[in-house]
């Protein structure tokens, strides 16, 4: 397509400066005029053509979704055809070696700050019956390693199931819960996968994944282990 | 004597918890942003500065043998309409608070041995909510700390007890019910409260008080998606007005 960025439709992506973030910020390049959200001062490397940048600390949910809304405006951008909230956070280990501040971190970057954008997004989303998509993960049921980051997660999916219903007909909700990805993430948060790593996607087949989801138009998808050998198998089939 | 915190105690379903445990022979420490017979401790929990001095006075004041984190505001109507504060409201009562307090007891031994911890949620975990999206969020996320925590209280001698209650006849019930709402269909918040403190004295993960709630609990297991359907029409279709 030769369509200018301008003209194209147009994408947000949260968290979008590493990990499944960024891949699927590759992914959507060149197809839709991308707005980049991360807590980074800059994007990592060039930005993509006649992308914006906005940095945004998810940690401060209310700053970062006005930030976010500001440049929106400032770019004169009324429409939202896709929204992917995928910026998140947490700590691997025994729920109470965590400290306190980084249960309220977690809990506002994984739950409060998609649930702040989501309402400050949706009329731009309703203006092009646009689709929010809400990144999980499959911790959502509950895990005694990542309690707050699953308590977040789990409630993340709540709200998707709640506002799935309430925007029927006006703005499309995918909440999607990934299975392990080889992210940097795991380290992060004080986790070692050892030999596990294999059985664990890599960013680009899950946000591969991810946008074969959401082109689907599916409410809902858990891309755990089975999902990804699956999606291993197919895709070497069709090579 | 034994030893009970309750937060949300002023009203509803945390009043009627708080009765029946002086009724067992239990000191309360009652917390709530209101005053109330068995209120001692006065915070407002939508502000975490208050919640960190709520946890230094209830910890003056422990060990306990029962935590009952059930204080809980909610804000229903058409989610983009509702305002944000609204809803960081209820996200910061209804889920990062009792997680902080539950978290910041156990971490600073405000627990007597074998201690009862209970988790007030709801129904809406099993059965979704559309027309209060941001309190199905916070009750589902405070529903799955309390089964993510329920292994590791049991190796420190603690239990879990989710509990999750459908519609109370309280204050709170009936200011956010849809009209026309069947009042006599509500269950008793003595009754909940029962059901919920005998449950959290046997040590069960899940308590879900109520025939009628049980039944909801099961339909929203088996068909998550036709539950919140149903849902939409039972609750937001007809909601007339934003209330939080």
């Amino acid at each position: 397509m030769s369509d200018g960025p301008a003209r194209r439709p147009v994408a947000l992506v949260t968290g979008s400066t590493s990990g499944l973030g960024l891949c699927l910020a590759r992914r959507l390049e060149g197809r839709y005029r991308l707005i980049l959200a991360g807590r980074r001062d800059r994007f990592p490397g060039p930005l993509p053509e006649g992308a914006i940048y906005v940095a945004a600390d998810q940690a401060d949910p209310h700053a970062a979704s006005q930030a976010i809304e500001t440049r929106l405006a400032e770019a004169g951008i009324d429409r939202l055809n896709l929204a992917f909230l995928n910026a998140g956070t947490g700590t691997y280990g025994d729920p109470f070696d965590e400290d306190t501040a980084s249960v309220r971190r977690t809990l506002a970057v994984n739950l409060e700050a998609p649930l702040l954008l989501s309402h400050a997004l949706f009329a731009r989303l309703q203006s092009a019956s646009g689709r929010l998509v809400l990144i999980g993960s499959v911790a959502r049921t509950g895990s005694a390693n990542l309690a707050a980051y699953a308590a977040s997660k789990g409630g993340l999916d709540a709200l998707a199931r709640a506002l799935g219903e309430e925007w029927r007909g006006r703005v499309a909700v995918s909440m999607i819960h990934p299975g392990p990805i080889a992210t940097g993430m795991h380290e992060k948060a004080g986790f070692d996968p050892k030999g596990l790593r294999r059985f664990f996607a890599s960013p680009e087949r899950m946000a591969a994944m991810v946008e074969r989801a959401v082109e689907a138009g599916r409410s809902r998808a858990v891309l755990g282990s089975a999902a990804t050998l699956a999606h291993l198998i197919g895709s070497g089939m069709r090579r | 004597m034994k030893r009970a915190l309750i937060t949300g105690a002023a009203a509803g379903l945390g009043e009627a918890m708080a009765r029946e445990l002086v009724r067992d022979g239990f000191e309360i420490v009652g917390l709530d942003r209101s005053e109330g017979p068995h209120v001692t401790l006065r915070a407002d929990l939508s502000v975490p500065r208050e919640v960190d001095r709520a946890l230094d006075v209830a910890l003056s004041r422990g060990p306990y043998d029962l935590v009952v984190l059930n204080a809980g505001v909610s804000a229903t109507g058409r989610f983009e309409q509702i305002p944000v504060e609204a809803h960081r409201t209820v996200l910061a009562v209804n889920a990062q608070a009792p997680i902080v307090l539950a978290h910041g007891l156990v971490r600073a031994g405000g627990l007597a041995p074998r201690a009862r911890l209970v988790f007030v949620s709801s129904l809406s975990h099993f059965v979704g909510y559309p027309g209060a999206a941001s309190y199905a969020a916070s009750k589902s996320a405070l529903a799955v700390y309390a089964r993510s925590i329920a292994r590791p209280m049991r190796r420190r001698g603690h239990s879990v007890t989710l509990a999750c209650p459908g519609p109370m006849k309280t204050a709170q019930a009936e200011r956010h019910a849809p009209p026309g709402a069947r009042d006599d269909r509500r269950m008793d918040a003595a009754d909940a409260a029962r059901a919920i403190l005998k449950a959290a004295r046997a040590g069960r993960a899940l308590s879900v008080p109520g025939p009628a709630n049980r039944a909801g609990w099961l339909f929203g297991r088996l068909a998550p998606a036709l539950a919140a359907r149903t849902m939409r029409r039972l609750i937001y279709d007809k909601l007339d007005r934003d209330v939080w």
